[in-house]
């Protein structure tokens, strides 16, 4: 835990300005801006500020995503901004989200430094491998929540070792184009298997695009018993028919189909999808993202 | 349901007729009654809150008090139901946030800290966060009258940190 859970020093003896805030109200709001926001804008607004920008107590959440399409985004390197954030949580961080940027060594560092933390969402974090992915999760025990999505160098093959390492995991997110699967590929199991060997207290399990066929899905129904939550949106190697949709429905208290809309899917615009391979929908924005190289700084 | 009437006087001798359940929004005013302090025909005096923040403050508690009671009387309503509920209460505040200048909103957020409203001190705090996401150190001084009292040696430390700015 971090150390600082006394409330700032506030030497408020001198007479109060109209319209100064006390430093629990400012902390309030700052725990409601991003990472971003917060280092590049609200701490600067003047010495109070600054001070509420420096207790632990809020960099215990750090939000760092953002929008490809926030221009402000390309003056910053994220990664070393992150590094920042993690400093100030000192070893206190729980919870952290990164968008499109992102290194295994960013893991790597987030890890040696946060023992405590209990959610890790990575989206759109092309650089981040499994080999980056293991050797963070073995120093995270106390890791609750997991996503990993649309993250092109990391396949899965280290989730085994992600369940051996975090006993407690209840979340699982791993979300990506379903076109990007080879559908005849013998392995297409290989995630489902592996989350149902290594991971029995999952409560929550999102495999957007998954390429798991039935198989996968009973093995995930035998090895994860307290599963509640489960979105199969899609996994259009899944047959959803006769004792297998029956075993689904009548276990999972809210099921997402294959076929189920994706609207109110948050990465939705990032993951093509296999009408939107048929038809001629286009993004609103190419598909290979080209600011995307912007964003990492290299 | 109690419908006692109490009576509050804000800073400037303007006087607010509110039932006691929404009055007990505020921690402060319920711990009043907890402990008899309020006498029924006096006014509980407001010394830090204006008649204009007042006023919002009573707008608020008494919106919120109806939905307390419908969550009582509805308890076994349907998740729509719950879901359509909410969206009602979440338009109405984003009207209500709306309706007032970021000026106000940071008196009325002063106010309900001063009486202890936890959430409207969350609604206020996230209307605020919203608002200054974007903006830049100066416009939210401006905003809020804030002034910049940094001392030079504390600008460039400022500057130093910000390794991750692209020059």
């Amino acid at each position: 835990m971090a150390s600082s859970s006394v409330p700032l020093l506030m030497k408020d003896e001198e007479p109060r300005k109209r319209a100064e805030l006390p430093s629990e109200l400012i902390s309030s709001i700052m725990l409601r801006l991003g990472a971003i926001e917060i280092l590049e804008n609200a701490q600067k607004v003047c010495k109070s500020w600054r001070r509420v920008s420096k207790d632990p107590l809020i960099w215990r959440k750090i939000d760092m995503h953002h929008d490809l399409g926030d221009w402000r985004i390309s003056n910053y390197d994220l990664e070393i901004m992150c590094r920042h954030a993690v400093d100030r949580s000192q070893g206190g961080l729980v919870e952290i989200d990164i968008w499109h940027f992102g290194t295994d060594n960013l893991l790597k560092y987030i890890a040696d430094s946060s023992s405590n933390l209990r959610s890790l969402r990575l989206a759109n974090c092309d650089q981040i491998s499994d080999e980056g992915v293991v050797e963070a999760v073995v120093k995270l025990p106390l890791l609750e929540d997991l996503e990993i999505s649309n993250s092109y160098e990391f396949s899965g093959k280290s989730l085994r070792v992600v369940g051996q390492s975090c006993p407690n995991l209840k979340t699982l997110k791993l979300n990506c184009s379903p076109v990007t699967h080879d559908f005849f590929n013998s392995d297409r199991d290989k995630i489902a298997i592996s989350i149902a060997e290594s991971m029995p207290e999952l409560r929550h399990l999102q495999l957007y695009g998954n390429g798991l066929t039935n198989t996968g899905l009973n093995a995930i129904l035998d090895g994860c018993p307290h599963l509640e939550h489960l979105d199969l949106r899609e996994c259009f190697n899944i047959d959803l028919v006769g004792d297998l949709e029956k075993r689904c429905s009548e276990r999972i208290g809210v099921l997402r189909r294959p076929n189920d809309s994706t609207d109110d899917f948050p990465l939705a615009m990032f993951l093509e999808s296999e009408s939107d391979y048929d038809s001629d929908y286009t993004y609103g924005y190419d598909r290979d993202f080209p600011f995307a190289s912007e964003f990492h700084g290299d | 349901m109690s419908s006692n009437m109490i009576m509050l006087k804000s800073s400037d001798g303007a006087s607010f007729e509110i039932e006691e359940a929404a009055a007990r929004k505020s921690k402060i005013i319920a711990n009043m009654i907890e402990v008899e302090c309020v006498d029924e025909d006096k006014a509980i005096p407001l010394q830090n809150v204006t008649g204009n923040i007042l006023a919002l403050v009573i707008e608020y508690c008494n919106k919120h008090i109806v939905d307390d009671d419908d969550d009582v009387a509805t308890e076994e309503a349907s998740e729509e139901e719950e879901e359509a509920k909410k969206k009602k209460v979440d338009d109405w505040e984003a009207e209500f946030m709306n309706s007032m200048s970021l000026e106000t909103m940071f008196e009325l957020l002063l106010a309900a800290n001063y009486l202890n409203i936890k959430s409207l001190i969350d609604l206020v705090c996230q209307t605020i966060a919203n608002n200054i996401k974007d903006k830049t150190p100066e416009e939210v001084r401006k905003i809020f009258s804030i002034e910049n009292d940094f001392t030079p040696e504390e600008e460039e430390e400022i500057r130093k940190e910000n390794a991750w700015a692209f020059g």
